[in-house]
């Protein structure tokens, strides 16, 4: 306000010019050009610093605005690059710089580091106390707060808690009875032992992690294709929890998976992980958006690896150091050069058997190939200096090909009502597509507006008129006819009525926007046909005669035309042997692909980025390790062109270093933190200033520590936390604990939870009997997914057998969130999620109430209460020791058989899945 | 029956917390005194051409078919040709006599409303990341949209609707879609609910196998044994907020049918809108602004509107995407914004809506001055384009900002998405610096870490 006032008075002493004007240079420009950064080598903390300027000469010339760089560029609003100055602001520099640039204090940056690399949790592991448990240090801490712990949940709790929580599944009425009649000590320690090892676990524990580093199946941004082979990463993770594979392994090969292990694909597979990611799609003429495009993809790649493995956010140092945490913007672009060789795309995974036998089964047939071309070149080459004295005449001996913009067919006068054009084959072979059909009657195009149907045509989901028939005679050149796929198709244009008729033409791309993008599938076998009466037909025209349009078919077509009747016949011998050749090398099963990223030697190196803008390249940076562990951690640096894979697998073998602090920090945090709802650190991608710190410092270097003693296997320090009496606890609520720590951060009580979307989801399968517990392959899909250009994805309003699997294999295309997962919290995968929130809402009410799948369900429900039980009371008994592990009390099972005898039991196994106690875990 | 329920739920003591829980209330106490309380936000996917619509340049006009001056330069498409005039005239408007497409004949007429923002810039020239941007602040997906953080720091007015309502065209979703209304990492009940008058809320209804009576019983049912579940367990308050979610589920199914019942309209108000338009997609769009109104006067904060839909495999056909034929797609995509949205203005303007409700209109990036080679069309141009806003708190009749001689680059005040998101949030009594949520390593904004206030055509 005050600002506002003081520029609406521009004679207002100077004195506040100089103080508005250096604040702005404080606010704005001391972030770059600070004695650290020093951005071009400028520094604008003072008069001096600002006169003696940086690599480009002075800043500033004191009495000349004009002539300061400062005031230019703000004035051209490329500086500041946080985004331009307002007009005032920039009028009020130029002002002060005419007045002489009075500053006399010197200006501080308000943007101290706030860290370094001193920070907690870049500290090597603190050696843990021998007698340490889990209990020990959480009941220290609790004293410390004058909190206590509650005691031991009771059984059927514990059971359901348990089995949610390494499964994500209920468990059945057998299993709770087996527990709870199980009165040896060691229940409990057998019943996690199986659970453990039930194949669930990989399932539930896989999807939290997929979670983690932002797994999806389609491309996401605009065109969001499908990644319709990712699947085979998403088992990779499934399998590799199942087999409980030490974690430092996993990374090696989540990063360097086909370095470790090449032509294994049950390993390569990993490197799933780098292009697990969204990646652009859409093709870019512009060079900087294209380089912005591949920065991105890095950017990607950097942000899942550091904030999943390391619980860094590295990204936050793209365009400056971090603002808050000792890592450099150099060491951004470290990182950038580390995964330089990577590319979004799909890549062989097979044995090197089996690409063996691929190879064994190609090399006979290559060979052949290869010595029917060398017989054709011989030919080729004899017959060069005929084709090349030849050739003119030939072409103008035909009839020009056909192109995009224009084809016209010519004919002796004719009388019709009908006219068909029989497209057999296009240029290239793709599907046919034209902008305009004209029927010529003595100079003029009668056919606009005349009916037009064609016998294939494409449809758009939600424009079923987008590539419609009638484009071809509407007049204009703007929207196209497209055929649905490639095989022949015919037009049939109706005139109003029977006129003489001399020419008919056609075009794809008459404007010729496209510029030759559009050249594609141009009707190059084709027959032009007239009829009076739309039965009898006759044709009028060919394409015959014509030269191909296509360079490769065209030399082709003038060799024969050279070539002597014994050297043709001798061509074509050959042709026909080496198209059957290719036919026979298509034939043979090739390897499977996967998305699990391509690998190549990059051939542009990383430049530091200025202000992380992609055309404002700085110095060459090698790929190096990060200077954020320098000081736990042994440093590695790279040559500039290192073998792309060298790097990758440096990189993950600096992360899964038994000295590296984070890493079994931050993983160890991950479990506890999936155990009891919240982290150590309760923000479990992020370990820096911004994070959470943590509430455990010792315990959480102890469950490292254990993770290292482990060999770094999960499950035995699964167990070791489950077995913990924190984790057995009562989750009875207390309020004078309560108020100390509402949330139970300190584990006074369990802290009760809502099941995550797809435990709910896996829970309402489990519960109807309609679960199917088929593991592994492509996933199945809880939307119908349409392409027209960019793809398109509608909700399921049926939902087939097939969609009962577990949702951990629901094909999770990225930005979609289908309704009840969606609803439920479940992440789109556009960005990591490491913790979800959990939200309570009408509209997830409203799906469970009102979902088709919900009303299914309860149906399957009551069909499986009607098999297993004979009379309503028994069956209401069965639905609740199915749905919540308990018997009914007396009032319930009153409520429940006055409902199922006025409403049926599908009414009454609708209410119960949307029971809170379905859906919580106390 | 439901309000029964509700009543009922009341009866048995639901803590108040809980309701409070669910009511969607502020996060953020305002950081000063607000001129707007909701927002109506008209988008126009595809790059809606500042230089055929909004933003006049006589020079552009007179050296059309010669060369811009400079380096010819590739875009997004390709090579591009000479200088191209608005195939259509500019007139003046209002008593500001602001220089407009004849086009826009309902909408000029508003002119003295509206407050331009002729110097926006973009982030990227393609159009997914491009909305995303304009809508989150973000070229990359997952981020919050303008709307999920107006429902995150203000919350709901009216508990029986959504907070954030995104009203999709009939054509389709925009370009990246849902990403567009996401509520990225803020809580999801913050994301935008898309309906539109032809396609209702996902769920809403009561299934037609149901009865209302068996509807009633199942409930009563629910409660009866989720008030055993909460006797158990005392304390735990969030059981009692997700029973009062079905309560509140109950009214929404109520409320939201109401909403989208354009019938109760009059005849005047329809013809207004031009509901009845011979032009399908014209009456379309006519009933989703009738629908916007509708969700505006009862109180829902964050109401996005689209008028036109995503990248199909025919340039311009779907959005206003004008590579090959601006003229052609301009004269089918103009009358389908210009009546329907200038008879939504007029009437929120009578209803004394636009003393506390922002309209903004907006698009993701503008045109280029010249033709793209070969076509009487123009490629993307992320340099300049322009933005308007009108109604609480805004100086109509004025623009802000300009590009040069022939709106190739924004050069004058230049201005961008950050600027255009905090200057609202101003209006809404919000800090844009101040409004902020954790995410990964950083306290997010949806103005990044830039922004500024656009005081110029603050009233």
């Amino acid at each position: 306000m005050l600002r506002i006032l003081l520029l609406a008075v521009p004679l207002l002493c100077a004195g506040n010019d100089e103080t508005l004007a250096t604040a702005l240079v404080q606010k704005h420009c001391l972030t770059c050009h600070n004695t650290t950064a020093r951005m071009g080598g400028l520094v604008l903390d003072s008069r001096e610093a600002a006169l003696k300027g940086g690599k480009n000469g002075p800043a500033l010339i004191p009495g000349n605005a004009a002539a300061s760089p400062l005031v230019k560029l703000v004035r051209e609003g490329k500086m500041p690059a946080g985004g331009p100055l307002l007009g005032a602001d920039r009028d009020l520099l130029a002002r002060w710089v005419n007045a002489g640039a009075p500053w006399s204090a010197k200006l501080t940056t308000n943007e101290r580091k706030r860290t370094d690399l001193t920070w907690w949790s870049l500290q090597p592991l603190r050696q843990a106390d021998p007698a340490a448990t889990i209990d020990r240090y959480l009941i220290a801490a609790m004293a410390a707060k004058g909190l206590s712990p509650s005691p031991p949940a009771d059984r059927r709790t514990l059971i359901r808690r348990v089995t949610f929580d390494l499964t994500g599944l209920p468990p059945t009425p057998e299993e709770f009875d087996a527990f709870l009649n199980d009165n040896s000590t060691t229940a409990y320690e057998h019943l996690v032992d199986r659970l453990l090892a039930s194949p669930a676990y990989g399932e539930r524990w896989g999807r939290h992690w997929m979670d983690v580093i932002r797994f999806g199946e389609s491309h996401g941004y605009e065109q969001n294709h499908l990644r319709p082979n990712a699947w085979p990463f998403r088992d990779y993770v499934i399998r590799s929890f199942n087999e409980d594979k030490p974690y430092d392994r996993m990374i090696l090969e989540h990063l360097a998976g086909d370095r470790i292990a090449p032509s294994d694909p049950n390993i390569e597979v990993g490197t799933g992980f780098l292009v697990a990611g969204p990646h652009d799609t859409v093709n870019n003429s512009n060079e900087a958006a294209k380089r912005q495009q591949r920065a991105d993809d890095l950017d990607d790649m950097i942000n899942a690896t550091a904030s999943a493995f390391l619980g860094l956010t590295v990204n936050c140092a793209k365009c400056h150091d971090h603002k808050f945490d000792p890592i450099q913007q150099a060491d951004y672009y470290r990182m950038a050069a580390l995964l330089n060789g990577a590319r979004f795309a799909d890549r062989e995974l097979a044995t090197a058997d089996d690409k063996a036998k691929y190879k064994a089964a190609i090399a006979p047939l290559d060979r052949d190939i290869k010595e029917v071309a060398v017989h054709l070149d011989v030919i080729k080459k004899d017959a060069a200096p005929h084709l090349a004295e030849q050739r003119e005449g030939i072409i103008a001996n035909h009839r020009p090909a056909v192109n995009a913009l224009f084809t016209e067919e010519s004919f002796p006068t004719a009388e019709a009502r009908f006219i068909r054009l029989r497209i057999n084959a296009t240029s290239t072979g793709g599907p046919a597509g034209l902008d305009e059909i004209e029927v010529w009657s003595g100079g003029s195009n009668i056919a606009v507006g005349a009916k037009a149907i064609a016998t294939s045509t494409r449809k758009a989901d939600d424009d079923t008129e987008a590539y419609s028939a009638r484009h071809l005679t509407d007049g204009k050149f703007d929207q196209r006819w497209f055929a649905a796929d490639a095989r022949p198709v015919n037009i049939e244009i109706e005139l109003p009525r029977q006129q003489a008729i001399q020419k008919v033409s056609w075009s794809r791309d008459r404007m010729g926007g496209f510029q030759g993008r559009f050249d594609g599938p141009i009707p190059e076998d084709y027959r032009l046909d007239l009829s009076l009466d739309g039965r009898d037909w006759k044709e009028v025209a060919s394409s015959a005669g014509r030269i191909p349009a296509r360079p490769d078919k065209l030399e082709q077509f003038l060799l024969l035309a050279v070539l002597n009747a014994q050297d043709r016949a001798r061509y074509n011998k050959l042709r026909a042997q080496q198209t059957a050749l290719q036919k026979r090398i298509a034939a043979v099963t090739k390897p499977p692909t996967a998305y699990i990223g391509r690998f190549e030697q990059p051939d542009t190196p990383i430049y530091l980025l200025k202000r992380g803008n992609v055309m404002d390249r700085g110095d060459i940076i090698a790929p190096a390790s990060l200077t954020t562990l320098s000081q736990t951690l042994p440093a590695f640096t790279l040559d500039a062109d290192a073998p792309e894979g060298e790097r990758r697998l440096a990189l993950a073998r600096w992360i899964a270093h038994p000295k590296n602090p984070l890493t079994p920090r931050v993983m160890a945090n991950r479990l506890w933190h999936y155990h009891f709802g919240h982290g150590i650190v309760d923000t479990p991608s992020d370990f820096g200033y911004n994070g959470g710190r943590p509430t455990h410092p010792e315990l959480l270097d102890y469950l490292a520590e254990r993770l290292i003693h482990y060999g770094w296997r999960l499950k035995p320090l699964h167990k070791e936390i489950l077995m913990s009496a924190a984790y057995q606890q009562s989750s009875a609520f207390e309020e004078t604990k309560a108020r100390i720590d509402n949330d139970s951060r300190y584990l006074w009580r369990y802290p009760p939870r809502r099941l995550e979307a797809e435990a709910i989801r896996d829970a309402i399968l489990a519960t109807t009997g309609k679960l199917d517990r088929h593991m592994g392959g492509p996933g199945f899909h809880l939307f119908r997914y349409t392409v027209d250009n960019v793809a398109t994805y509608y909700p399921l309003e049926k939902f087939a057998a097939d969609t009962f699997r577990r949702s951990v294999y629901q094909t999770a295309a990225r930005s979609v969130r289908s309704e009840m997962l969606g609803q439920y919290d479940c992440p789109d995968s556009s960005l990591p999620e490491p913790r979800r929130i959990i939200t309570t809402t009408p509209l997830q009410a409203l799906a469970l109430l009102n979902n088709t799948f919900i009303l299914d369900q309860a149906g399957y429900f009551a069909q499986r209460l009607e098999r297993e039980a004979a009379s309503p009371a028994v069956q209401v008994e069965r639905a609740f020791q199915l749905a919540f592990g308990r018997p009914p009390e007396p009032n319930e099972s009153a409520a429940a058989l006055s409902l199922i005898r006025d409403h049926g039991l599908a009414a009454f196994c609708r209410a119960l899945l949307n029971a809170n106690e379905f859906v919580y875990v106390m | 029956m439901n309000r029964r329920t509700f009543l009922h739920d009341i009866v048995l003591g639901l803590p108040s917390i809980a309701l409070q829980q669910l009511y969607a209330g502020g996060k953020v106490q305002p950081h000063h005194t607000p001129k707007a309380k909701r927002v109506l936000q008209i988008f126009c996917p595809g790059g809606a051409s500042h230089l055929d619509l909004w933003d006049y340049k006589p020079e552009l006009h007179k050296r059309s078919g010669q060369p811009m001056p400079g380096a010819a330069e590739v875009s997004f498409q390709g090579r591009n040709g000479n200088l191209m005039a608005s195939p259509w005239k500019f007139v003046p408007r209002g008593k500001s006599g602001k220089m407009l497409t004849e086009m826009l004949p309902h909408l000029g007429a508003l002119a003295d409303e509206m407050a331009f923002i002729h110097s926006m810039t973009s982030r990227s020239n393609t159009h997914g990341p491009a909305c995303v941007m304009m809508n989150t602040g973000f070229v990359f997906e997952g981020f919050p949209s303008a709307g999920a953080w107006t429902s995150y720091a203000l919350g709901s007015e009216n508990e029986n609707l959504p907070a954030y309502v995104a009203i999709p065209d009939v054509r389709g979703i925009p370009p990246s879609g849902p990403a567009n209304w996401t509520a990225g990492f803020l809580p999801a009940e913050h994301q935008g609910i898309a309906f539109n008058s032809s396609e209702p809320i996902q769920n809403l209804k009561r299934p037609h196998s149901i009865s209302e009576q068996q509807e009633q019983a199942t409930r009563d049912f629910l409660s009866v044994i989720n008030q055993s579940h909460i006797a158990k367990h005392p304390g735990d308050t969030e059981l009692a907020a997700r029973v009062a979610s079905y309560s509140l589920a109950a009214r929404m199914q109520l409320s939201a049918p109401e909403v989208s019942d354009l019938g109760k309209e009059s005849k005047a108000t329809h013809d207004l809108y031009g509901t009845n338009d011979a032009n399908p997609l014209l009456a379309a769009y006519a009933r989703n602004c009738l629908l916007a109104r509708r969700l505006i006067e009862r109180n829902v904060r964050y109401v996005q509107l689209y008028c036109a839909s995503r990248a199909s495999g025919v340039d311009g056909l779907l959005n206003w995407d004008a590579h090959k034929t601006l003229k052609a797609d301009y004269e089918r995509h103009c009358p389908i914004l210009d009546r329907p949205t200038a008879g939504l203005i007029h009437d929120m303007k009578a209803r004394g809506l636009l003393k506390d409700t922002l309209v903004l209109w907006t698009s993701e990036f503008g045109r280029m001055p010249t033709h793209q080679e070969g076509t009487l069309g123009r490629d993307h141009n992320p340099d300049a384009f322009t933005a308007w806003m009108l109604g609480a708190g805004v100086k109509g009749g004025t623009s802000y900002g300009a590009t040069d001689d022939f709106g190739r680059k924004a050069v004058e005040n230049v201005s961008n998405v950050h600027q255009f998101w905090a200057t609202v949030l101003h209006l809404l009594g919000l800090d844009h610096e101040k409004l902020s949520f954790y995410n990964n390593g950083i306290n997010r904004r949806l103005t990044d870490v830039h922004g500024e206030v656009i005081r110029d055509i603050l009233s």
